[in-house]
Parts: C-alpha cells; structure tokens; sequence
C-alpha cells in the first residue's frame, strides 16, 4: 500500500509539473500589449533577419576565401574536385520566376529547411577547424559565429512565419515548421564532407537563404528598400 | 602497326607542309569574362588564341555542375563577337557552370581551359540612369542634389537583387576624386562645394554581392558666386580691425618719441642760478666759475674813492641815459652775469656798494671829473641810482630841476612798506616806487652845491614789479651818508633842519616832485625786513663825495633801519670823528642779512665793513 501511494503520489507530482509546464507556455513579456514594450512589426523583423543572413553570408565569404587563399590555390576552380551538396536533395528556387512562383509559405518553408540542415554540420565544421591546428583562432572563431549566426537566424524565421500566420498571411499548409530534420551532411559517397566542401556548400545555402528572404519580404511588406 | 605508321607519317607531312605554307590550327581561346548584369541572363566573352591562318570557327561548350550533359552556347550574337548569351531560361543560379571554348579551324581544334562560373558571384549591373545635379539653395548656403535612377535591368523592386550606388565628384583641374557613398537611396547631397566653380559627377553601383559597375557619363553642375554671409561679416570685420591695429602700431612706432614725453614727462633738472651747464660741457671750467663769482670781491678797490665829504644825491636822466649806453655797459657787463637772478641775495648787494670799474667809463654825468658812477644794470632787474660825487663839476647836483634837466635820482634808502600796487607810470618813466628818503641833511661839496635834494625822479626801471613791494635794502645805511651833518659842509641849497627827520616820498609828480609822507611814527615798520621793492638804497660807489645808489628792487625793507639810522645819524652828526659812527653803524648792520655801509664820523663811508653775508 505504501508503495503504491507512494507511486501515485509520484505521478500526481509529476503531472501537476506537466501540467504547469504545459500552462506556462513561453509567453512573451510584452503580453499586455503595446503599453509595456515596443513590439516590433513584421517589417522590422523581416530588416532584423535579413541583416543576419547577410551578416552570416559575408562570414561564410570569408571563410571561403580563407580556404581558397590558403589551401586551395588554384585559378578559376580548376582542379577542385567538389562533391554534391547535402542540401541538394532540398528543392530551391534556382532562378526569380521559379522563386517568385514559389508560395510564400513554401518560400519560407525552405528557409527554414536550409537552416535546418545546417545546424548539424556548422557545428561540425567549427569542431573540426578549432582542433585542426592549420586554422589559426581568428577563422575558428568565425566559424563558431557562423554556427551561432545561423542557429539565430532560424529561430528569427520561426518568429516571422509565426507573426505571419498569426497576421493570417500563411495559410495552414505551412507544414515544413515541425518537419525540419536535422540532416547529416553526408554526400553520395558516404563520406564526410571536408571544410573546404562544407565551406562552399554553406556559402552557397547562406546566399540563397539571403535571396529568399528578400523576396519574401518584398512581396510581403514591400514598402520601403523594395 | 603499318596503318598507325602510315597515319603517323602522312600527319607529320601534313604538318610539315602546313607549317611550310602558314597555317596551323587554331590557337587555344581563352574565357576572359563571364558577366552578368541582373542575375538573371550572363555573357561569357573568350579571345581567340590564333587562328593558323585559316578560317577558325568558336563553339561555347558547357555543362553544370553533377551532370555530364554539354549544351552549347545558345547565342553566340547577342553579345558581340567572341560572346556566348545566356538568357533567362539557360541560366541557374546557385549552380557552377562548367564552360569551354573550341576553336576548331580546317586543321584542328583547339579547346581552351574550362571556367567554373556560379552566376550569383559574377553580377555586374550596368550604370545608374538619369544622373541629375541639381543645386539648391539653402539659408546655410547652396548645396548640389545630386539624383540618379536604378539601372534599368535591375530588379530592385522584387528584392531580387540589391544596389549599393557610389557617386564621386571633382573639379575639371583637380587630379583626385571625391567619393560618396549613397548606400541604397537614389539621392545625395553634396555640401562644401566653392562658389563659382563647375565640378563633374558620376555615379556607379553594385550588388551586396558583385562588382562595381562602370561609371556614368559626367554631369557637370556649376555652383552659383555666393558668399557666406556670417563667415563674411566675421571676415570683414577681422579684416577691418587688423587694419585699424596695424595703423595705430605704425602711427605710435612713428611718434614714440612724443609718445613717450606724453607719458613720462621730464622731470626738470635742478637749476642753479649763475651756473651755465653748456659752459660746463664746453668745458672751460673757468668761465663756470666765473658765473658764480661774485665780480670784485672781496672789494679790492681803492677806498680812498669811498672816502667822500658829503653826498651829493640828484637824479640825473641823462646820466641814466647815459649809464644805460652801450659804452659803458660792457664793462659793467662784465662784471655781471648774464643770468644774474638775485637769487639769495640779500636786500643789498654788496656789488653796489663797491666801486664798479664801470664807473670809470663814466662820463662827466654832472658829477665832474673822476667821478665814477656805477652802472649797474642786471638786466633791467635793478635801476640804480646814481649819484654823483659832489666833486664833479657838473651842473648843481642839488637844484631840483637840473640845468640840463638831468634829473636826479633819489637814493633809496628803503621803499615805502605800502603795498606796492598802486604804481605810478610817468611819462617816460618806469613805476615809482615809495621812497622814504631820509633827509639830506649834508651835503659837503667842494662846489658847495647842495645836495640835499627831496628830488625823486622816477627812473625808468625796467624791473619786475614785485621788486617795489619790497622796500629798500639795508643799504639804506647809505643814507647816513646823507644825513652827515658832520661832514661839515651845510646843505646850502637845504634849509638846515634842527632835528633829523625821516621824510618819506609818498609819491613823485610828474613835473619831478618828490611828494613826501607826513612825518609818521619813526617806530613803525620795525618789522618788514624781507620787503623788497624798488629802493635806492643801495650804494654802488662813493666818489669825490659823491654816493652813487643803486636802485635796488629786491632789497629787503628796512624801515627801522631809518630810525636807527636816525640815532646814529644824530650821533654822527654831531661828532667829528666817524669813528664813534662805525659801531653804531655797525650794529645796525649787523642786524641786517646784508650788511650796511659802515659811515664814517666825517662822512665817509666805509665800504670794507659791509661784507656780503654770502
């Protein structure tokens, strides 16, 4: 009998902590409206993200000349031998008509399925330089941002198709949200990537992600920079 | 084997012969560029390598990246010669194109090295449009607008793509640029251009990420002449103040020696009266000193000259006239300093007292021979009275109106202690002054002229009027001379007065009457010794029985001296021997800063006693 009260008293316990935290949901401070803090409009968190991606694309820039200065000196990319993308297998919008034909919600479905992918393999690729000792603390460094960079970025994504549901801009089939997998940045082969292959793959995503959002905000809030 | 031979064999001929005739196949082309304006079309350009001479034909070959199939270029004219056009459905962003270039002429081909090209990276828009400079008029002062529009490819609006726009500016004679940067608007305002000048403006963009592209035409704009209007003001007020400042530096550089007497005015050097600085610079030690030198003292002369029996006292005009000539005043001048001042002397001069050489330059002034008679003239600062000797010869020194109307000067013994303000002006004379003559009593002369004479003329004396203010100097003491009862000669021209009296000239008329004072109070003006004025009372010589007086304006009053005198007088009169007078005199003398005349019993005067206190 103990124990089984014990049990029970165990699981009331754990449920009612479920259940707080089921209530407390992540709610903003400025819940009460306007009066307690500014909250920024969708126009302004379309500037907010837009100036991260393009933060986060001139790092991957530079990173990429870094390797191409340094351990790859070749002209005009000869002789580099580069494999498929992981991200490949995601559609994109490789030209305007074919992104302007894009629904909005696809558009930012793909946004946030390319960040997604690359939450892994940042991660990856900062371990990978911090421990080689070719890349002196400067580079490690950027690539860390570039993670971190990327990681916020995502989440500011998130926060736009959320105002944009909310406004009603997004309709339901904004499925992509809760599907984004995380991916494994294996190729074809089955190996690992190199750097210098991730490097390029993500300067490449980081400037079509860039692209994307601009696109999404011109054709959403196209008052001003459009 | 023998066909791989033969092949071989029969290209190597070939080549022989094509190189022996020129040709070859073509050379290896070469991808310069591969541009894209919008990102939405791309162009790749590629130089030929040579065309060995015979005609060689391009092709543009390409495939993306993961797939092997290899399209050609499709348009091969739109871009010009030796270009590839890629237009919107060929080209894939995001994706490397894999690009070569063949040559192949009639002899070979040739294929040039491949070019990865990713379209995103190679976007390089075409110029801005429509580049306007405007210059507008502002209160701060004018300023250049200057406005462009987007490049007409670029699709801004989409937010497919996004310029960044650069402008730059110059003058046509300036080397250097001045570059602005717009960010993404399509204005800018140029400030702190100069007036009056024409400046050059071009404008040029890029993608976030690409290439600049190619600067615009040149818009000239010329700023309009204006001036700042604060920054003049300031200026011409600066201007104008440091125009004033530097005039009144020059000016005060100019006239800094008046400047300096202005502020720091010359305090005036001590001056000694009768000492010349030039004759001290000059250097002739001797001549200073002579200044200072009181001219015949100690008195050197011959007494005897003093020694006179009585005293014959008239005025003589001529004898001034005469005195006053010329002839007679260098040596008289020489004896005197130029710069003769008076200063601290005392109401006598001893100098008058002694016998003057000018006196000998004298002529027969109505005293007859030998008679000297003092000329002394300092400088229009003393008149003197001359009085002749009785020795001389000339006319009766005691008539009042002279035969030859020399009029005769009265000795002044002491001036009248009135004030002396009230100054007759005769006629031709100078101001009289208030003698109170003692009486003269005696006049002992060989001539038995008499020379008791109340007969005051009032010389022209050419001196200061404070000078009559004071009376006589002690040398009124010479008067005893006149009051020499003892000489023995009576006045026979003067009623003999039983008792000696001091008559007092209250005035002279002008028909050379001596007006006297009643008799008054001989016991006033004991005090008065420092009166100055005209008086006659000094003796400048005795000659021959003849006292010549000097007229002194700045001896000291001695009033009571007359009544001293008065009692000397009595008891010289009526003794013979002068000796008994001399202390009498003496005392009185001694009374006196100046010394007076020591009389003798028998009228002469003794002139060694009067010592100048100085």
């Amino acid at each position: 009998m103990s124990r089984s009260l014990k049990q029970v008293a165990v699981l009331l316990v754990a449920l009612l902590c479920l259940d707080l935290h089921s209530r407390v949901g992540s709610a903003p401070i400025c819940a009460h409206g306007p009066s307690g803090c500014h909250v920024p409009s969708l126009a302004d968190l379309f500037d907010r993200v837009i100036q991260h991606s393009a933060r986060m694309h001139s790092l991957s820039n530079d990173l990429h000349s870094e390797f191409e200065q340094y351990f790859l000196p070749s002209k005009n990319h000869i002789g580099k031998i580069y494999r498929k993308c992981h991200t490949s297998s995601i559609l994109t919008p490789n030209g305007k008509e074919n992104a302007q034909k894009l629904a909005r919600e696809e558009l930012t479905e793909v946004i946030l399925k390319l960040l997604m992918a690359w939450r892994d393999p940042l991660f990856q690729l900062h371990q990978s330089m911090a421990h080689q000792q070719d890349f002196n603390s400067f580079s490690s460094n950027k690539a860390l941002e570039m993670g971190d960079m990327a990681h916020e970025l995502r989440k500011g994504v998130e926060k736009v198709a959320e105002r944009m549901r909310v406004l009603g801009m997004l309709g339901n089939s904004v499925t992509g949200l809760s599907v984004a997998e995380a991916m494994l940045p294996i190729s074809d082969s089955g190996e690992a990537m190199s750097n210098y292959e991730l490097l390029y793959c993500f300067r490449r995503d980081s400037n079509k992600v860039q692209n994307y959002l601009k696109i999404l905000k011109c054709r959403i809030v196209p008052e001003h920079d459009c | 084997m023998r066909n791989s031979g033969a092949v071989l064999i029969l290209t190597f001929i070939a080549k022989l012969i094509s190189q022996a005739a020129g040709v070859s196949r073509p050379g290896k082309p070469r991808l310069t560029s591969c541009r894209s304006p919008e990102k939405e079309t791309f162009t790749c350009w590629w130089e030929p390598g040579g065309d060995g001479g015979l005609p060689t034909t391009y092709a543009l070959y390409y495939h993306l990246e993961n797939s092997e199939t290899v399209y050609e270029c499709p348009d091969y004219r739109t871009a010009g010669e030796n270009s590839c056009f890629f237009n919107k459905n060929d080209t894939s962003l995001w994706v490397n194109y894999n690009i070569t270039v063949v040559a192949t002429n009639a002899l070979g081909k040739n294929i040039s090295d491949p070019v990865e090209v990713d379209v995103v990276y190679i976007v390089q828009p075409n110029t801005p449009e429509n580049v306007t400079a405007v210059v507008v008029r502002d209160e701060q002062g004018p300023f250049v607008r200057v406005s462009w529009e987007k490049p007409r490819t670029a699709d801004t609006r989409s937010g497919w793509i996004t310029l960044l726009y650069q402008l730059r500016v110059k003058q046509e004679k300036d080397k250097e640029w001045e570059v602005y940067d717009a960010g993404m608007q399509k204005y800018y305002n140029v400030f702190s251009l100069h007036p009056d000048k024409e400046y050059m403006v071009q404008v040029r963009c890029k993608p976030d990420h690409g290439f600049w592209s190619e600067w615009t035409q040149t818009t000239y704009v010329k700023m309009p002449d204006y001036i700042p209007r604060e920054r003049s003001l300031w200026i011409m007020i600066t201007i104008f103040s440091v125009f004033i400042i530097l005039i009144l530096t020059w000016t005060l550089n100019v006239k800094r020696n008046s400047v300096k007497l202005c502020l720091l005015p010359p305090v005036p050097g001590p001056k000694i009266k009768g000492f010349e600085k030039q004759l001290l610079k000059s250097g002739k030690s001797e001549e200073v000193f002579n200044t200072l030198v009181i001219q015949g003292f100690p008195p050197t002369t011959d007494y005897d000259e003093l020694l006179v029996e009585y005293l014959e006292v008239y005025d003589n005009e001529e004898q001034e006239l005469v005195l006053d000539g010329k002839d007679l005043s260098e040596d008289c001048m020489k004896s005197k300093s130029p710069s003769d001042s008076d200063s601290g002397r005392g109401s006598c001069d001893s100098r008058t007292l002694l016998l003057e050489k000018c006196m000998e330059g004298r002529e027969g002034s109505g005293s007859g021979s030998g008679s000297d008679q003092h000329q002394y003239s300092q400088h229009g600062e003393t008149s003197w009275a001359s009085t002749e000797s009785s020795e001389s010869q000339g006319p009766e020194p005691g008539s009042p109106e002279s035969a030859d109307g020399r009029s005769k000067t009265w000795p002044v013994v002491f001036s009248s202690p009135q004030p002396q303000t009230h100054h007759h002006y005769q006629v031709g004379a100078a101001k009289p002054a208030y003698h109170s003559v003692p009486e003269i009593l005696n006049h002992s002369s060989p001539h038995t002229t008499p020379s008791n004479y109340h007969q005051l003329h009032h010389q022209d004396i050419p001196q200061q009027e404070g000078r009559f203010s004071k009376p006589a100097c002690r040398h009124s003491q010479s008067y005893n001379q006149f009051n020499l009862d003892g000489v023995g000669t009576p006045a026979p021209g003067v009623p003999p007065s039983p008792s000696l009296e001091y008559v007092e000239v209250q005035r002279v008329n002008p028909e050379n009457m001596l007006l006297l004072w009643p008799l008054s109070d001989p016991n006033r003006e004991l005090e008065g010794l420092d009166c100055a004025g005209e008086d006659y009372s000094k003796v400048k010589e005795v000659t021959n029985n003849i006292l010549l007086l000097q007229r002194d304006t700045s001896h000291q009053c001695v009033d009571y001296y007359s009544q001293d005198l008065d009692n000397q007088a009595d008891q010289c009169t009526t003794q013979q021997p002068p000796h008994p007078c001399k202390p009498a005199v003496h005392q009185s003398n001694s009374r006196m800063p100046h010394e007076g005349m020591r009389v003798m019993g028998n009228g002469y005067v003794d002139s060694t006693v009067l010592m100048p206190s100085y």
